[in-house]
């Protein structure tokens, strides 16, 4: 039985969702970091907070799962949850992922006050937004076609006023949906080189092992079977798109039987039963670990 | 005078064995042994057949094949009519292979793009199914094939039986000009139901761990039927089924042929066709004919394949499939893709893109997924001289050494399921053709070829078009509010008309109204059961009690 282990970024947080994470990792967590993790609504203002406790409640409920004899097959994260897959397939250690994290959070949150963001289109595929970002992209106005969640759904990273212009004309070209999205960074796009050189330096400093399982790149959405792959993504994916449907659609070419869902959110749930309406889903948002441990055993017995 | 030494193969053939001699019993070696054997068989560089449809799978040796140390065997050609496992790829990063030959890659089509983009993969040629095994004896002739049997005896021989497919091509190949033929096999036994490929033909035969990987491809469920298709479906029969008499075809895999299937009881029945159309059948058992078999429509059918779920309603009516003695079926792929390509008046299919010419593939971008039968069925191979009624009505009146044609109709609806148009200007596989540097664009199904397209809105008989700007207006009226579509005046609408180049439904007296699912023989795989008389046992993803 081939399994599928999916982590979600930024988005789906919320306040009280630390509640079942155990103490001790939270304390832990708060030593290494030098953050108090309040895990409120006004907490989440915050991207440290958010990032921080993001990965705390996903690294808590792998824990929980290897120490139940679960592992992985595949893994695949989205833009922060890089973090949790590279942990999860026993890339790196659980401080130091924190420590990075932190860093992260600290980078994306001083490196553009005001200005710049994200935007979200809905019903174009990539090829026609990518046309729409060229005719508006230029060096007093950056936008870059960023982030791929499906493939009618791509994001545009750069500043708001350049987003806005690419949102108008993605609307004028029959798009569904185009709106500006919360996030005050032009992630997953050139503009955030400076950051990624930041956190080259702090990875270059990290004890690494290559993977134990396959890893699906952010970067190249290719599978990866060695460090470097990882390694790229730890350090650069906020520079490139997050090519998250080819990922998935790498992914699901190595025929998995179920796919877990790590908290907070159900989005990637959501698009992966799009892909694959066999596929044996877990969201571990709607469902606690006795409850997932439960249902791998049920299917475990049937293959 | 140094002699030339004629039997180089021979003796390589010879040496290979001979040092495997410990690994083997006879003929036979050990389940736990067969990374070793495959090590000691297989040399770097080799040509290697590994025997994988889009259904049957040598799936214990080719997990086999991604252990074997890279260091021993590594750069082989492979030549795969289908490149569907993920091991199928595995094996070119681990540099145990370099090269490879194929024909489809649905399952993987997302790596092979990616391997080919990257270079982990160098691609000889996507071929049709046809061109591949007919090159298996001209210049891709094998020094190894890996292939899966159902059964096989002490001695021996192998049975395949419903899925034989194409482990007979690849063993003929590898047999007679010196190749390595092994073998995995599901069960040994004492007494074979029939022998399907004989002893002498095999070199080395490894009981599996596990029964082969066999996939259900052809089975459709008639409740994903949709009315639409049900509309395209009475069109078909109306205007290209009963118009042109088609006695002989091949459907393909869609939804839209499986309406068809289930309509030729009911409306067909209505329309008085029964005996007069759709009686000789080059198809894989799919589930949904039944009730036509049950009905009489159907004298014959010959299998590229089997089909799982089946075997007992195909034993149970031997004069219409293949069977053997035993009361098992014979498939056989290379046979049946000669018989699709040669001798049948019409194929049916469907596909993914048409362009504004009328030419059509699956390719799309980020996915190479080459094609299965459709490439060959869906040709008119210029040199037959059929004198069936359909193969005639194509014939051009005006010229007195003129011949007739194959009917190759694409069945599309104007919009896919992710709701973007169908028929564009370009393919995106003139796009994949420049990013994977291949020799052709990865076209399925050439316009020349393509005599009739059906979508919701009509059909476009193609094939009485004199210019390509004619040809091009056929399709513009088909093809709805696609973008190709809006370009089509109601003017030039009505001329075709006129001329029947367009039949729109009213041309061809079908009213959209009585599209009604209730039209069709079976609305559930239940139905479906009912009608095989309690034969047919659906695979357990199809089972709504399960």
């Amino acid at each position: 039985m081939k399994s599928f282990w999916l982590f979600p970024g930024q988005g789906g947080q919320r306040a009280g969702m630390l509640e079942r994470v155990p103490s001790e990792l939270r304390t832990q967590v708060e030593d290494w970091t030098g953050v108090k993790l309040a895990d409120t609504e006004e907490g989440y203002q915050d991207s440290q907070q958010i990032q921080l406790s993001i990965v705390l409640l996903q690294i808590s409920q792998i824990d929980q799962l290897l120490n139940l004899g679960w592992k992985p097959d595949l893994v695949a994260g989205h833009s922060l949850g890089v973090f949790s897959a590279a942990y999860a397939s026993g890339v790196i250690r659980k401080e130091d992922v924190f420590k990075l994290v932190s860093l992260r959070a600290k980078l994306m949150q001083n490196a553009y006050p005001h200005g710049y963001g994200m935007g979200v289109i809905v019903g174009l595929t990539r090829r026609e937004a990518a046309k729409l970002v060229e005719q508006v992209n230029s060096s007093t106005d950056p936008v870059y076609l960023s982030n791929q969640n499906s493939e009618l759904q791509n994001t545009v990273s750069g500043k708001v006023s350049a987003i806005k212009q690419v949102l108008t004309l993605a609307k004028n070209t029959g798009a569904q949906k185009a709106k500006l999205l919360q996030v005050p960074n032009p992630s997953h796009s050139p503009l955030m080189q400076k950051a990624a050189d930041e956190l080259a330096k702090m990875v270059d400093t990290l004890e690494l092992k290559k993977p134990n399982c396959i890893y699906l790149s952010n970067i190249t959405g290719k599978s990866v079977r060695n460090l470097a792959g990882v390694k790229q993504d730890l350090t650069s994916n906020l520079v490139y798109p997050v090519l998250w449907d080819l990922m998935t659609s790498v992914g699901l070419e190595y025929e998995p039987q179920n796919a877990i869902e790590f908290s907070p959110g159900t989005t990637l749930s959501k698009l992966l039963k799009a892909k694959d309406k066999q596929i044996s889903m877990i969201t571990l948002e709607n469902m606690s670990i006795d409850d997932a441990d439960f249902l791998l055993n049920k299917w475990k017995g049937k293959n | 005078m140094n002699e030339r030494n004629w039997h180089t193969h021979r003796d390589e053939k010879e040496a290979r064995l001979t040092s495997a001699a410990s690994l083997l019993d006879g003929k036979f070696a050990q389940t736990k042994d067969v990374v070793k054997v495959l090590e000691t068989l297989i040399k770097p560089g080799d040509k290697v057949v590994l025997e994988g449809d889009n259904q049957k799978q040598a799936s214990f040796l080719s997990e086999a094949l991604d252990k074997v140390d890279p260091e021993r065997v590594h750069d082989l050609h492979m030549i795969m009519s289908s490149i569907s496992r993920p091991e199928h790829l595995d094996i070119f990063e681990d540099g145990i292979a370099s090269k490879m030959d194929f024909s489809y890659a649905g399952p993987q089509s997302t790596r092979v793009s990616q391997m080919i983009a990257d270079g982990t993969m160098q691609v000889g040629d996507i071929h049709t199914y046809l061109e591949l095994f007919g090159r298996l004896f001209i210049d891709l002739i094998p020094n190894v094939v890996l292939v899966a049997a159902d059964k096989v005896d002490r001695q021996g021989n192998l049975y395949t039986g419903f899925n034989t497919e194409e482990t007979p091509t690849i063993v003929e190949a590898a047999a007679f000009h010196d190749g390595i033929v092994i073998v995995q096999a599901n069960e040994v036994v004492d007494k074979l139901p029939r022998v399907d490929i004989p002893a002498s033909w095999v070199d080395v035969i490894i009981p599996a761990d596990k029964p082969y990987q066999l996939e259900p491809l052809f089975t459709r469920d008639p409740q994903a039927i949709t009315e639409l298709q049900i509309l395209m479906g009475m069109m078909a029969i109306r205007g290209i089924y009963e118009k042109h008499k088609v006695q002989s075809l091949n459907h393909g895999v869609g939804f839209n042929t499986s309406a068809i299937e289930l309509l030729l009881p009911t409306y067909g029945e209505q329309l008085g066709l029964k005996g007069k159309i759709a009686r000789n059948w080059e198809l894989n058992p799919t589930p949904t004919l039944i009730p036509a078999i049950e009905s009489g429509w159907v004298e014959s059918i010959h299998s590229f394949g089997g089909e799982v779920g089946m075997e007992k309603y195909i034993a149970a009516r031997p004069d219409i499939f293949f069977v053997g003695k035993d009361g098992t079926m014979r498939s056989n792929r290379a046979l049946g893709q000669v018989a699709g390509q040669y001798a049948i008046d019409m194929f049916v299919g469907s596909t993914l893109q048409i362009d504004q010419f009328g030419n059509s593939s699956t390719v799309t971008n980020g996915r190479l997924s080459g094609f299965g039968g459709a490439p060959n069925m869906g040709s008119n191979p210029t040199g037959r001289r059929h004198s069936t009624p359909a193969w005639q009505s194509l014939k051009p009146d005006d010229d007195p050494l003129a011949k007739g044609q194959k009917l190759v109709v694409q069945m599309v609806e104007t919009f896919g399921s992710n709701k973007k148009p169908v028929f564009v200007d370009h393919l995106d596989a003139e796009e994949v053709q420049k990013e994977a540097k291949l020799a052709n664009v990865p076209i399925m199904i050439y316009s020349e070829d393509t005599t009739h397209i059906v979508t919701e809105e009509g059909i476009a008989y193609l094939y009485k078009t004199d210019s390509m700007e004619e040809r091009k207006a056929a399709i513009e009226a088909i093809a709805g509010v696609t973008p190709v579509g809006l370009r089509s005046k109601a003017k030039d609408l009505q001329k075709l008309r006129d001329k029947g180049i367009v039949q729109l439904p009213e041309d061809l007296g079908v009213r959209r109204q009585d599209a009604k699912r209730s039209l069709l023989a079976a609305q559930t795989m239940d139905d479906i059961v009912e009608w095989s008389h309690g034969l047919y046992n659906p695979p357990a993803k199809f089972r709504s009690w399960s």
